[in-house]
């Protein structure tokens, strides 16, 4: 089941690159994209049927093209959506009526071979009871087509009417909320009677003496502007009649509206006040978002209400100086509506979060629009009409910038030149005209117009108008040379747009022509070639570029206040490892985003709700530049897994083809306590949808990987920061190799509770760890021999390992602890003197004998000396080892010497490619541990083992001998198949080993150590001289034991 | 500090770019030198606003030509496009939030390292009005000081002193809104722009081009030289080892 809707969602993804045209990435617009972006739809509805047809309005104007119909709604527009068409349907012909708007639909007979359907909306209902001649107005579509494409298409419809047949309550506060509606309600023609059939006779008689809807701060606060000058009556007027036209409502109003060439006509001298906030939303198609959730924004505010977030606090700061020059942002109505406003939109998309200038966006929004008008409005602006302009980067308003400059260049080069030649950098002026939507660059009333005709025709109208004032002001711009004068020329430009643009002039008429409408004449005259498709190309074209330069600069800044532990690692490596937690983090968020979108939409897919759909669609995503996909900034422990597999080759897990469940059974997790069965669930679910990505290798899960990820959380907050990374690995990489740091970080690592002891659980774990990272034998090895350093070295290092930490652990006695336990280390090795020794007598003699050579079973050990055995192996006896301890076990053996000191750093890889023979020689080996490789699934296995068998220290060095011996059994087989000397060469060196050390302890002295000691001592330089301490206190301990 | 006596009243612009982070004051700072007020309420700075202000010193006339940028840290992204070819930086921070210190800070590292060599960097802490009592303002950064007498004051005089030293910066702590001290930053400012790098106002032709335009020209090696002798004056040029 759930594999299934996996591979569902996989195809959809790759089908349907999920983004939209506006967005900066997508090269080409999907056919449902432009759908959507063509009839302003929300991101739920596709297109599930269209039909060429004709309209004919109840005036009887005819109009040809074509109707679509997604999930919510019926659209209908002559020109077919594509990028390349000059302007979107909203400023042409059409409508875009949702489904539950829809009263009756008929089948006309009245031309029998003809297809035809009457639509009665809505409005259409109200004004069939009132109007003149009880007329019912409808809209008649006439299906060209065939037959059978026509029933399929009214089918569809029949189920889509049905099914939205619940919107209809949503739909009525909808409208009720619409200004157009009071306004043709209280100024006569439609006087609300029986506007339902469900009888609500008590709401209707209300009408006309109820308060008009909120039209925004104007109400209270006056509209900006004069209103005579502004001729706001002589335009609500003409609304009023196009709405109403001159019968009743043929071009319907809010959601019914039909658009007409009127329309637009009427949006390019300017909209009315009261009716601005309703045009604004209507024509950028946010008022469906508000149909389909009507408690959307009072929720949020409620579940968020009085909670704390970075955008809050930066919100905060802004209030009071967000068009402090309008009287109700001096007043705290003002301010409450604007906290109000742009903290649910915070909180609804938290990708964006707050971002200065949206506090100057919303405010003008909120001269004209009820808050949850602006609400809706501000989502849709900063989700599809300007994306990524406020995001955390603002890569949006950088490559539009971009694109601006590019513009400039084709329509005006010598004005580009000039700019060239002067050095100014043209995006100081204009950014934040496009960032403010020109709101804090011209005076409000003007910023408003552009604000009509950018709702309505998109963005290209923001480079319109840029365009069209570098055009207007060319001939002195061409006199500046730098930006100081720049600025200023177009600074009292903005502040004249009020002025004749013809003072001169004996034309009358054209002396009447302000600025401003010069302005408007050239944006949309002379650059009617600039069409969103321009923009769309000139986007793709530099988005790779911007997208680099923000990366660069975001790394550049990020890397350099990382702090002092920055700075054990080279520039290089340091630059590796960003690239690497930030490839890993986002390519990651988006991945898993992709996938928990995918199912939750096909999950919801059936019920077609046209509802959500606000915020959060992002677009593209995985890219530094793009900024955080979530909130979250920090990666989780799965995420640290992926990126470990990047630096260190012991992170991958073994098996290529594994299963997803298997690295996360449940015991796993089980037995390291903190991380409970929850996790495993999460990681179980997480796998089910195979997260780590297509061809990404897939991270091992060990513990001690865990531990990793706990030791570098050092904020604790489960999540690592670049900087703790960083930190974390100049903690086991970085600076000089310090033998004895190494050694002290492990024992750290492994000391849970840090009271400078581990115990005999922790050492079997860390022998665990240490067979986890060097099982692909690569680990330890230095240049020249890596021959030499095969597994079987360090499997009988670790065995060795094991079994001297059991040797030399202290039992936890009471009698002793004051002695003892004692946190400072250097102490310690004083009391270590007495204690160990009462260990080291007699246990040596032990070791070799627990498992003969030749003895494989795990399950078959010797008990002979358990008699004899010593404390620690007793399991009612806690021991423990201390810091010294472990110094010196792993001081005893060359091979773990070595990978204290440089192996396990070297096991990270920081720089890619930097070690080509790393690779060359991994398959090698891992060909000669076929069938028991140490993965972590086996390496549980062996962790069962040890439980089983805890009470017996000695096992361990069994089992590890066990898989030798079958490791030269799966030698000896692959030798005959044709390297039987090279096997056996090698085997027969083993043997020698293994002699050799059973030989050293069989002697059986603290001495034999101490002089073993004193031979890995002595090939190193630095860590000789403590080494060689160790040695010496063993053999005097032992001294004074026996004295 | 530089002053050429022979030469007759030079007139040169300089660029002079403000960063910090959000709500410090930098447009206040502005504000006050620009027009002398100050307003409570000033509306955030959208990419970056433009002024110019003249500063005359016994010698020359200095015409700042001033990039006030916005505050927010994801318009940081955008700073490089206003401190390119600034000749010199006020960095600013609020003496009653730490944390807008830590912001200058990495503001002066991204100076050092990205800006033109040579820049003069000053280190403003501003909205002195909010400290306590101005007279102990020494003696409370000693030790304990603060909490007696300190008001808001949350960064300590002495604490910003020895960073701006051990960097090179000029250094003082501001209030906008009394003024004090505001007149004093722009003018150390303007006295510590070595001659160098000054381009005469309305430069004719080749020259101006030479000097100011391509950046790197030049003109930048030059003022990159005069810049670490202006550098070393102020103290000694510390230098972090750091990736990049």
């Amino acid at each position: 089941m759930f594999s299934s809707l996996l591979q569902k969602a996989t195809a959809f993804i790759t089908d349907v690159p999920p983004a939209s045209p506006t967005s900066p990435t997508s090269s080409r617009p999907t056919k449902t994209t432009l759908f959507r972006n063509h009839f302003r739809l929300p991101d739920s509805q596709t297109p599930l049927q269209e039909i060429t047809c004709e309209l004919t309005l109840p005036s009887g104007d005819h109009y040809a093209g074509k109707l679509y119909l997604s999930e919510s709604f019926l659209c209908f527009s002559p020109n077919p959506p594509s990028s390349s068409s000059t302007a979107s349907a909203t400023a042409g012909i059409g409508f875009t009526l949702p489904l539950c708007a829809i009263r009756r639909v008929e089948r006309l007979h009245s031309r029998s071979y003809m297809f035809a359907l009457a639509i009665t909306t809505w409005h259409g209902v109200a004004n069939s009871t009132s109007s003149p001649g009880g007329k019912e107005e409808r809209v008649t579509l006439q299906f060209v087509g065939m037959r059978s494409s026509c029933e399929a298409f009214c089918d569809r419809l029949k189920r889509g009417l049905r099914s939205q047949m619940g919107e209809v309550k949503n739909l009525r506060i909808l409208v009720d909320s619409c200004y157009s509606e009071y306004l043709l309600g209280n100024s006569g023609g439609y006087d609300g009677v029986k506007r339902t059939t469900d009888g609500a006779g008590a709401d209707d008689s209300r009408k006309k003496d109820k308060d008009p809807p909120d039209a925004g701060l104007g109400m209270i606060f006056k509209y900006p502007g004069d209103t005579r000058k502004l001729r706001d009556r002589s335009k609500m007027r003409l609304w009023a009649e196009y709405l109403r036209a001159n019968f009743g409502v043929e071009n319907g109003r809010n959601v019914t509206l039909v658009r007409q060439p009127t329309f637009h006509k009427l949006i390019r001298v300017g909209l009315p006040n009261r009716l601005r906030g309703e045009m604004w939303e209507l024509s950028s198609g946010s008022i469906y978002l508000r149909l389909f959730n009507p408690t959307m924004y009072r929720d949020i505010l409620q579940e968020y209400d009085g909670r704390h977030s970075h955008s809050i606090e930066e919100i905060e700061k802004d209030l009071n100086r967000s068009l402090p020059e309008y009287r109700g942002f001096q007043d705290d109505e003002g301010i409450s509506r604007l906290r109000r406003v742009l903290g649910a939109y915070s909180w609804r998309n938290e990708e964006v979060g707050y971002c200065q200038a949206m506090n100057i966006v919303t405010a003008a929004l909120l001269i004209y629009m009820s808050e949850e008008q602006a609400f809706f409005l501000l989502s849709t602006l900063c989700d599809r009409l300007v994306p990524g302009y406020y995001s955390k980067t603002m890569y949006g308003t950088l490559l539009d910038q971009r694109v601006f400059e590019s513009l400039v260049e084709k329509t005006m080069p010598i004005l580009w030149e000039h700019l060239v030649k002067s050095d100014v950098q043209l995006s100081v002026v204009s950014l934040p005209w496009f960032l403010s939507l020109y709101i804090n660059s011209m005076p409000l009333v003007f910023a408003f117009r552009v604000l009509d005709v950018f709702f309505l025709e998109g963005p290209k109208v923001l480079f319109q108008i840029g365009l069209a004032i570098l055009r207007i002001n060319g001939e002195e711009l061409l006199d500046a040379t730098d930006d100081g004068a720049f600025i200023s020329i177009l600074k009292s430009y903005f502040s004249r747009l009020d002025e004749s643009a013809h003072p001169r002039s004996d034309n009358e008429k054209l002396r009447a022509v302000t600025r401003f409408q010069e302005l408007m004449v050239v944006a949309f005259k002379e650059f009617a070639g600039i069409t969103q498709n321009t923009i769309i190309e000139q986007r793709n074209k530099h988005k790779d570029a911007v997208l680099s330069s923000i990366e660069s600069f975001a790394k550049r800044t990020q890397l350099r206040n990382l702090g002092p532990d920055s700075r054990r690692l080279t520039p290089e490596e340091l630059s590796c490892t960003y690239d690497q937690y930030f490839g890993v983090l986002y390519e990651r968020q988006g991945r898993l985003q992709m996938i928990a979108d995918e199912m939750e939409k096909l999950a919801t897919k059936k019920k077609a709700a046209a509802g959500s759909g606000v915020g959060g669609n992002g677009g593209e995503r995985g890219r530094v530049g793009l900024g955080p996909t979530t909130g979250e900034t920090g990666m989780d422990y799965d995420c640290f897994r992926e990126f470990l597999t990047g630096v260190a080759k012991w992170a991958v897990a073994d098996s290529v083809a594994s299963t997803p469940a298997e690295p996360t059974q449940p015991e796993q997790s089980g037995f390291f306590g903190s991380y409970g069965g929850a996790a495993a669930a999460a990681l179980q679910r997480k796998n089910l949808l195979n997260p780590w990505g297509a061809g990404n290798p897939e991270p091992a899960d060990h513990e001690f990987m865990r531990r990793l990820f706990r030791r570098w959380d050092t904020d604790m907050k489960n999540q690592l920061s670049l900087g703790n990374v960083v930190s974390g690995l100049a903690s086991v990489v970085g600076g000089k190799k310090d033998i004895m740091g190494n050694i002290n970080y492990w024992f750290e690592l492994y000391d849970d509770d840090g009271d400078g002891k581990v115990d005999r659980e922790g050492i079997l774990r860390i022998t665990e760890a240490l067979l986890f990272v060097t099982r692909r034998g690569d680990v330890g090895r230095s240049d020249g021999e890596e021959a030499e350093w095969g597994d079987e070295r360090i499997l009988s290092a670790v065995s060795g390992f094991t079994r001297m930490c059991f040797e030399y652990a202290d039992p936890d006695r009471p009698k002793k602890e004051e002695g003892v336990i004692k946190v400072d280390k250097d102490e310690d090795e004083d009391d270590l003197l007495e204690l160990a020794a009462s260990s080291s007598d007699e246990d040596p003699l032990d070791t070799p004998e627990t498992v003969s050579p030749g003895e494989r079973s795990p399950t078959t050990p010797h008990p002979k000396d358990n008699a004899k055995a010593n404390l620690a192996l007793d399991p009612s006896n806690p021991l423990h080892i201390t810091l010294p301890t472990f110094r010196m076990v792993i001081l005893a053996d060359e091979v773990l010497e070595r990978f204290f000191e440089r192996g396990f750093a070297e096991s990270f890889k920081l720089i890619p490619g930097s070690e080509p023979q790393a690779t060359a020689a991994n398959p090698r080996l891992m060909a000669r541990m076929p069938s028991t490789p140490l993965t972590p699934g086996n390496a549980k296995g062996l962790r069962g083992v040890l439980d089983g068998i805890v009470d017996e220290g000695m096992r361990v060095a069994a089992e590890v001998r066990r898989r030798m011996e079958e490791m030269e059994d799966n030698r000896e087989e692959e030798g005959e198949e044709g390297e039987a000397a090279d096997a056996k060469s090698i085997r027969e060196g083993d043997r020698d080993l293994l002699k050799g050390a059973e030989a050293d302890i069989q002697e059986g002295q603290g001495q034999t150590d101490g002089l073993h000691i004193e031979k890995g001592g002595g090939s190193k330089g630095e860590g000789r001289g403590r080494s060689v301490s160790y040695g010496d206190q063993i053999s005097s301990r032992v001294v004074e034991f026996e004295s | 500090m530089a002053s050429r006596d022979e030469a007759p009243k030079l007139s040169s612009s300089v660029k002079l770019v403000l960063l910090g982070e959000a709500a410090v004051g930098k447009s206040s700072l502005v504000l006050r030198f620009v027009n002398d007020d100050f307003q409570e309420n000033k509306e955030p700075t959208i990419g970056a606003a433009f002024l110019t202000q003249k500063c005359t010193l016994p010698t020359r006339t200095i015409k700042f030509e001033i990039w006030d940028t916005a505050g927010q840290e994801r318009f940081a992204s955008l700073a490089p496009m206003y401190y390119r070819n600034a000749q010199t930086a006020l960095v600013v921070y609020d003496i009653t939030k730490p944390t807008s210190l830590i912001k200058a800070k990495h503001w002066v590292s991204e100076l050092q390292r990205q800006a033109s060599p040579g820049i003069v960097i000053a280190l403003v802490g501003n909205k002195l009005d909010l400290a306590a009592p101005v007279l102990a303002d020494d003696d409370g950064g000693e030790e304990g000081g603060d909490a007696m007498n300190g008001g808001n004051r949350a960064v300590l005089t002495a604490e910003a002193k020895a960073y701006a030293d051990e960097e090179g910066l000029l250094f003082y702590e501001t209030s906008a809104k009394t003024g004090e001290n505001v007149q004093g930053v722009f003018e150390a400012i303007a006295n510590a722009i070595p001659e160098s790098t000054l381009k005469p106002r309305a430069g004719a032709g080749g020259f101006a081009g030479g000097s100011g335009r391509a950046g790197a020209g030049s003109g930048g090696g030059d003022a990159g030289a005069a810049g670490m002798a202006v550098n070393l004056e102020d103290g000694v040029r510390a230098k972090e080892g750091c990736a990049c």
